[in-house]
């Protein structure tokens, strides 16, 4: 059935499509250029970060290194559960935090039933959309993304882009020498759902609290933004 | 789609005495169009992107044999088995097959258009598997057993109080709190979850395929999508043909239309992209997975005038802003299709004989073809239907002489002129004391909801001519 089907639908698709050379077809392609995108909220890439992962109901935290990361860290699991345990993926550079400094007890694996919070190192933060990109692999189990109650997500303020485009490249790029990754994730927010009467419920099959935690060199005013939104929202 | 589409009139009368969904008709009507129209206010590029993204669209479905036929290269490439389907029966026995190979049991449904339109549900139902709809909506709307009547937001004609009947019938719980919307949608996701956990197939559709790395791209709020894609240990795809573009960049591109028309977001909480089975030492993820590419009538679609209705995202738009789908809701049109889009798309997925009334529930306001992210000349399609039902002879003979009668005058200004001012005069001298009308001779349609105004002395012409006379006299 595959096999003739296949044949047929290719055979019709013939009749309509124009029969050009590959070459021709890419340069087609090629001459239509890229899409517009929207204009950040703000010039400096952290705080327009920062402003749209607050649009999208996540909630930010900004440390300058792994040091403060996990302390932060540390504040959050206190702050929501009165523990510090996490689930987190074989990431060899969550393996090199200093998490007993904070007395944060990681579980290094694929999160199981019971499990409220995940961390995840993301590869790249989306600054157009306020989205942070994870790929599959053994350093992020799909199930530390989708499945907890509470999703952090650290993201290096190097690996911020500013447009989904400028996100292609970089996923293409690192596939050159990895391959291809069986997933990729933008992430942007919370899960939500609004099927019921149209009122806005968050958590629905996904996490219903979604933290991003920026390392680097944040602006002040960008860290200003961030804490701001964050007392409002304790 | 077996279903018949004769049965609009009824089904829209119907709609309109229930006032209940007219009064969640008349919510969505007004708040789905704001949230839109606000998240593109805030993009001023938003038109250079509607037109970029078109020119991709056109220039993707012009060479889609070229386009698919690099998607296939590059998904199997990455591990994926590629099925191809011409109608919706072949694609449902090709699920059939390999969820019985694998001995599945359970099936974990993401949201699909396209599995609607095949009837997938019923079909490994009545095969014996167990078959679970995992968004929140299409779940409420499978445990109903109605089907969906928004392509965004299913259960839209659904109140909370009825989904919390639902719930407490179906759900064998106990007694316990259902009040809040979000009691109901916890409980839903939980009982969900379980399913999730046991299934061994997960099926999902594609809001995009990408040619150049063979991945799909799939859009959605809840994650129950990203479940079913990296829970069971196999993964079904299923989507259309007319899916193709040619590269990544583009997917997002036409992402950043969809979420914004769709639901007033910049971007869906996840935008995530798949592409065959587990890598080495990976924790989770499905072991074989395959693509199943449905055909049913695109390919003749992109070969008939009617091709730009491929170009479609599924957004809703039209719907939300549709004055007939906003006044009799979806389940009217008895489609998987519903509103401006599906009274294009389902003729051409069934037959205009069995759907030729879709075409007809417009009232050529344009609003559709405006708020289009696809840029789709949506009434210009739905004028194209009307006149092939015409050519067909499949409207009322009555309805199709009037509408000759209509075309000759048109043709012939003067007698037009004439006749108009003949019956004006004969209307205004009739109607100058009761001001209007409750009966008229071809006029039932309208005198039986409502009067029909008595007209002014003299026709517009006449009154326009007397004035160039004057202007010319001055
Ligand atoms: S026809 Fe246009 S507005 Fe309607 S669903 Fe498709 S893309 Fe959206």
């Amino acid at each position: 059935m595959g096999g003739s089907a296949r044949s047929e639908i290719f055979a019709s698709l013939r009749k309509t499509g124009r029969g050009e050379t590959q070459e021709n077809v890419q340069r087609e392609r090629l001459s239509l250029g890229s899409a517009p995108a929207p204009e950040p909220p703000a010039t400096e890439v952290c705080e327009a970060f920062i402003l749209n992962v607050l649009k999208n109901q996540g909630s930010v935290d900004c440390v300058s290194n792994r040091s403060e990361a996990v302390q932060a860290i540390a504040h959050y699991l206190y702050a929501h559960f009165h523990n510090y345990r996490l689930v987190t993926g074989n990431d060899s550079r969550l393996g090199a935090m200093p998490w007993r400094d904070a007395g944060v007890l990681p579980r290094f694996g694929s999160l199981e039933a019971g499990e409220p919070v995940a961390l995840s190192y993301a590869r790249l933060g989306v600054v157009e959309t306020g989205a942070v990109v994870t790929w599959t692999g053994k350093a992020t189990p799909a199930a530390n993304n989708f499945l907890p109650k509470h999703h952090i997500v650290l993201v290096d303020k190097n690996d911020l882009v500013l447009t989904m485009e400028k996100a292609w490249e970089r996923i293409h790029h690192a596939f050159e020498k990895t391959g291809r990754a069986r997933g990729i994730n933008f992430i942007a927010g919370p899960s939500s759902t609004a099927d019921i009467e149209a009122e806005l419920v968050y958590g629905a099959h996904g996490p219903h609290r979604w933290h991003v935690v920026l390392l680097g060199d944040v602006p002040v005013d960008a860290r200003n933004i961030a804490s701001a939104a964050g007392s409002d929202q304790t | 789609m077996e279903q018949r589409r004769d049965t609009f009139i009824d089904n829209a009368s119907a709609a309109l005495k229930n006032l209940k969904q007219a009064e969640r008709r008349d919510i969505i009507a007004s708040f789905a169009p704001q949230i839109r129209a606000a998240a593109i206010d805030s993009f001023e590029g938003f038109g250079d992107l509607r037109s970029h993204v078109k020119k991709i669209r056109q220039h993707s479905l012009d060479n889609l044999d070229y386009y698919l036929s690099q998607f296939e290269k590059e998904a199997v490439h990455n591990g994926n088995q590629v099925h191809f389907a011409r109608d919706g029966e072949e694609l449902n026995s090709v699920v059939l097959d390999i969820c019985q190979q694998h001995d599945a049991r359970r099936v974990a449904k993401g949201k699909s258009i396209v599995t609607e339109e095949t009837g997938l549900n019923s079909f490994l139902q009545s095969a014996g598997l167990s078959v679970m709809e995992t968004d929140v909506g299409e779940y409420i709307v499978q445990q109903a057993g109605e089907k969906p009547s928004h392509i965004v937001t299913p259960v839209l004609h659904k109140s909370a109080d009825e989904i919390r009947e639902l719930f407490q019938e179906k759900h064998d719980l106990g007694p316990r709190d259902l009040h809040n919307t979000s009691d109901l949608v916890v409980e839903a996701c939980n009982v969900l979850r379980e399913h999730f956990l046991q299934a061994e197939v997960g099926i999902i559709g594609a809001n995009a395929l990408i040619a150049e790395n063979g991945y799909c791209m799939l859009v959605t709020n809840e994650g129950n999508g990203d479940l079913c894609a990296n829970l069971p240990k196999v993964l079904i795809v299923c989507t259309t043909i007319d899916r193709v573009l040619p590269r990544a960049e583009d997917a997002t591109a036409m992402s950043r239309l969809l979420a914004r028309s769709a639901t007033g977001q910049p971007q869906s909480c996840y935008t995530s992209f798949y592409s065959g089975p587990r890598r080495e030492g990976e924790l989770d993820g499905p072991l074989e997975t395959h693509f199943v590419l449905l055909d049913n009538e695109r390919s003749n679609t992109l070969a008939s005038n009617y091709r730009e209705i491929l170009e479609c995202i599924r957004c809703g738009a039209c719907l939300n802003h549709c004055p007939i789908y906003t006044s009799v809701g979806g389940h009217a049109y008895d489609s998987v299709y519903p509103g401006p889009m599906g009274s294009v798309l389902t003729p051409l997925l069934t037959s205009l004989e069995q759907s030729h009334l879709l075409p007809n529930a417009c009232t050529s306001c344009g609003l559709c073809e405006e708020v289009c992210p696809a840029d789709i000349p949506l009434p210009d399609l739905l004028r194209d239907l009307r006149h092939d039902e015409s050519t067909k002879k499949l409207s009322a003979p009555r309805w199709r002489y009037g509408l000759k009668l209509h075309s000759w005058l048109a043709r012939h200004p003067s007698t037009y002129q004439a006749l108009t001012a003949i019956s004006i005069g004969i209307l205004y001298r009739l109607g100058r004391k009761r001001g209007g009308f409750s009966k008229l001779p071809f006029g039932s349609g309208w005198t039986s909801q409502r009067e029909f105004p008595a007209p002014q002395e003299g026709t517009f012409m006449k009154l326009y001519k007397a004035e160039i006379k004057q202007n010319n006299g001055r």
